[in-house]
């Protein structure tokens, strides 16, 4: 799918060649291609749609003004990715810092089987609370490994860091995401 | 080998991290060991609940708006760029009149004497002030000497110059 899209974004003709004319019909096309992959990240690295709708904008909008050093990169992706993640980091300097892991909520509703009697929205927020349990470097590598699917060579072009830089931060993300989890369910119960 | 060296590596394992020799040593230990066994099943349950709570669709709405947003934003881009050209432009002309008017003409230039005090507060800087040797043997004839003074202002694109040059004694 990410393959199909960067090849239509690359036809000689294609919607970002007309975008970087000025053509913000055309622009318009290529946010459609990308705006899932912008908001969701923003919305995960941050944890709050307002804040994830800001930083899309002022990504699109450096997109807009980067056309031609971006198609010069040749991958859409990784420099959305990367600025996205930038964008977020600054955005999130401002903001309050993150959850302690013992500030777990009550849970929304109870049930024998706890995942099963999930709720999406119940789910979403299980996961929102606790990427606030990570650091910013290690919510932006699990939020692109685990979440977007980057592979960890990806994950640390986008951040500037090191490949083992990357795994320790992922390791350390999974295992306090699972104590979040347990320590969530172990309430519920 | 103690549990807590194995963690690093269940979490990579647990996410597909591991090239294959490493995670057949992962799958060896926790096969034998339980508490392991608890942490990898609980990463991976806890990475399936993200990974599903991840992809459930954001509201189309949600796109649409920053969509909306951005063009917004890229339409009113060239004429609010104008009207800050226009205020550049005026700017500009008024520094250039002002610098033609207040800039003294040669013979103020020459009159000038000493650098008075700006109103502002100066750091004064005596640069290159060549010393004197205490102690001459034999007089040297003196040669030409110039000392150059730099006053700082409290405005940064202003700054004065004192050039006094002495005039050197010939052999």
């Amino acid at each position: 799918m990410a393959q199909a899209l960067l090849a239509m974004a690359k036809a000689v003709d294609g919607p970002d060649a007309r975008a970087r004319t000025g053509d913000l019909a055309a622009f318009e096309t290529v946010m459609r291609q990308y705006e899932r992959l912008v908001l969701v990240t923003a919305l995960r690295l941050l944890g709050n749609l307002e804040d994830a709708k800001d930083a899309s904008q002022e990504v699109f909008l450096r997109l807009y003004r980067n056309l031609g050093k971006v198609e010069a990169e040749s991958n859409y992706q990784a420099w959305l990715y990367r600025v996205t993640v930038n964008v977020c980091h600054d955005m999130g300097r401002k903001r309050k810092p993150s959850v302690a892991m013992e500030d777990v909520p009550d849970p929304v509703s109870a049930g024998d089987d706890p995942q099963q009697c999930l709720t999406g929205a119940e789910r979403r927020r299980v996961l929102q609370m606790s990427l606030r349990t990570l650091s910013a470097k290690e919510r932006a590598a699990l939020v692109l490994r685990d979440l977007e699917g980057l592979s960890t060579e990806e994950v640390a072009r986008a951040l500037g860091s090191s490949e083992a830089t990357v795994r320790s931060q992922i390791s350390k993300a999974r295992v306090k995401m699972r104590e979040y989890v347990e320590r969530y369910f172990r309430r519920r119960v | 080998m103690n549990c807590v060296d194995w963690e690093e590596r269940i979490a990579l394992h647990a996410g597909g991290d591991l090239a294959p020799a490493e995670a057949q040593a992962v799958e060896r230990h926790v096969a034998e060991c339980a508490g392991c066994q608890l942490l990898l099943s609980g990463l991976r349950e806890s990475l399936s609940l993200a990974r599903d709570a991840h992809a459930e669709p954001v509201e189309a709405a949600h796109f649409a708006a920053v969509r909306a947003r951005v063009l917004a934003e890229l339409e009113r881009g060239p004429a609010r760029r104008w009207r800050w050209a226009w205020v550049y432009a005026i700017a500009a002309a008024a520094a250039v009149v002002l610098m033609l008017v207040a800039w003294p003409r040669p013979e103020q230039r020459l009159a000038l004497p000493m650098p008075r005090a700006p109103i502002a507060p100066v750091v004064a800087r005596v640069a290159a002030i060549p010393a004197a040797p205490k102690h001459r043997k034999t007089r040297e004839p003196k040669p030409a000497e110039t000392v150059t003074v730099r006053l700082e202002t409290d405005n940064p694109d202003v700054v004065i110059y004192w050039i006094a040059e002495s005039k050197g004694e010939s052999k």
